[in-house]
């Protein structure tokens, strides 16, 4: 990592989960280059992205994992879950079989980050209302009940992408800020990166300390 | 990628699927999951020698695989072994083995271009101490012309 001060004041980790061909990676593709990826292949393994955004006047890096939907990827993948401060659990409106998986994966993601990680539920491909197979509102009521926040999305036409992850990360800035979301704690998956040095003269410790518990 | 390419696994997942891979191993037989789960993780080890192990259960299941999916797999994560034990004209073949297979794969063109960015810089270095031997060498020569020429203008 560079030394010296950072652009940004927080990095956020987030996963993003759920079945195989759902559009998580689109989805992430949109994000991080406003584009829609038509054809994109199944991911292997992992892939990763990030992009700085702005929340109450702080500049945020979201570092993003993006695990493969296949069977064959789920036992290590689980291994990325750990240390993510949000989680994007994304199924697809036209499949129900991706939206009675959901459960499966609430279950991983509950287990395997800490109790205050921000799960966000995605229905993808609400481009595609004609072959719609769950409706809005019983997947919103599946949100309500679990805690979860909740947007359908299109990562085709770009639909409620950006607030999907930016929802999140300002969900995640308001757990810092009302003291529930513990920076020390570890696993928090957020780190604190001061833009500028707080006392750049006489100071015994560099400021961009990795993981400063500033 | 870099970040894909340099993250390390924590040693205590690798060693849950080390523990699994044995004691199936143990039994007599290995399924294909078991091993694929053991090599991945092998292979993001901070320790050459398990790198090179993942590489080579890797290269065994390769040789077995039934589909172009579990084939594509499987190369992808050798090209990372690769380029992570700095190999990189044996990561650049397995990338185009991928790219046999998915032509137009994101993952693998990205991977593809960062090994052959490394391949450059690692050439430039080359040159430089080359070039730095060959500066070396002009200036011995140099000096030793100079000091000849000294000594003869001093006759």
């Amino acid at each position: 990592m560079a030394a010296g001060p950072y652009n940004y004041s927080y990095i956020f980790k987030y996963i993003i989960i759920g079945d195989m061909g759902v559009g998580k990676s689109c989805l992430l593709h949109q994000f991080t280059e406003k584009k829609f990826m038509a054809d994109c292949p199944h991911t292997i393994g992992v892939e990763f992205g990030t992009r700085i955004i702005e929340v109450a006047s702080q500049k945020i890096k979201l570092q993003i994992w993006d695990t493969a939907g296949q069977e064959r990827f789920r036992a290590v993948t689980r291994s990325y879950y750990r240390g993510a401060a949000g989680a994007l659990m994304v199924y697809d409106i036209t499949r129900r079989s991706t939206y009675n998986h959901l459960s499966s994966w609430l279950t991983d993601a509950r287990n395997l980050t800490n109790p205050n990680t921000v799960i966000f539920l995605i229905g993808n491909k609400c481009d595609l209302d004609a072959q719609r197979d769950v409706t809005y509102e019983e997947a919103k009521q599946f949100a309500e009940e679990n805690g979860l926040m909740f947007l359908e999305c299109s990562a085709k036409t770009g639909e409620n992408v950006e607030d999907a992850f930016l929802d999140t990360a300002k969900k995640i800035y308001q757990n810092i800020q009302d003291g529930s979301l513990d920076l020390n704690a570890a696993e928090s998956g957020v780190q604190h990166k001061p833009a500028t040095p707080r006392n750049p003269i006489n100071t015994d410790q560099p400021p961009n300390k990795e993981g400063c518990a500033c | 990628m870099d970040t894909i390419v340099k993250e390390n696994i924590d040693p205590k997942d690798l060693k849950s699927f080390e523990v699994l891979y044995i004691e199936q191993q143990r039994r007599g037989y290995v399924s294909e999951k078991t091993q694929f789960d053991y090599a991945w993780c092998l292979v993001r080890s901070r320790y050459i020698s398990d790198m090179h192990k993942g590489i080579e259960l890797l290269k065994d299941l390769l040789r077995s695989a039934k589909d172009d999916l579990s084939k594509r797999d499987y190369l992808y994560y050798i090209a990372i072994g690769f380029v992570r034990i700095k190999e990189y004209e044996s990561a650049l073949e397995y990338t185009e083995a991928i790219q046999k297979i998915e032509p137009e794969n994101k993952q693998a063109k990205e991977l593809q271009s960062y090994i052959k960015q490394k391949l450059k810089s690692d050439g430039l270095i080359g040159m430089a101490i080359v070039g730095g031997a060959a500066l070396a060498v002009g200036g011995i020569i140099g000096a030793t012309v100079a000091a000849m020429r000294k000594k003869k203008s001093n006759q």
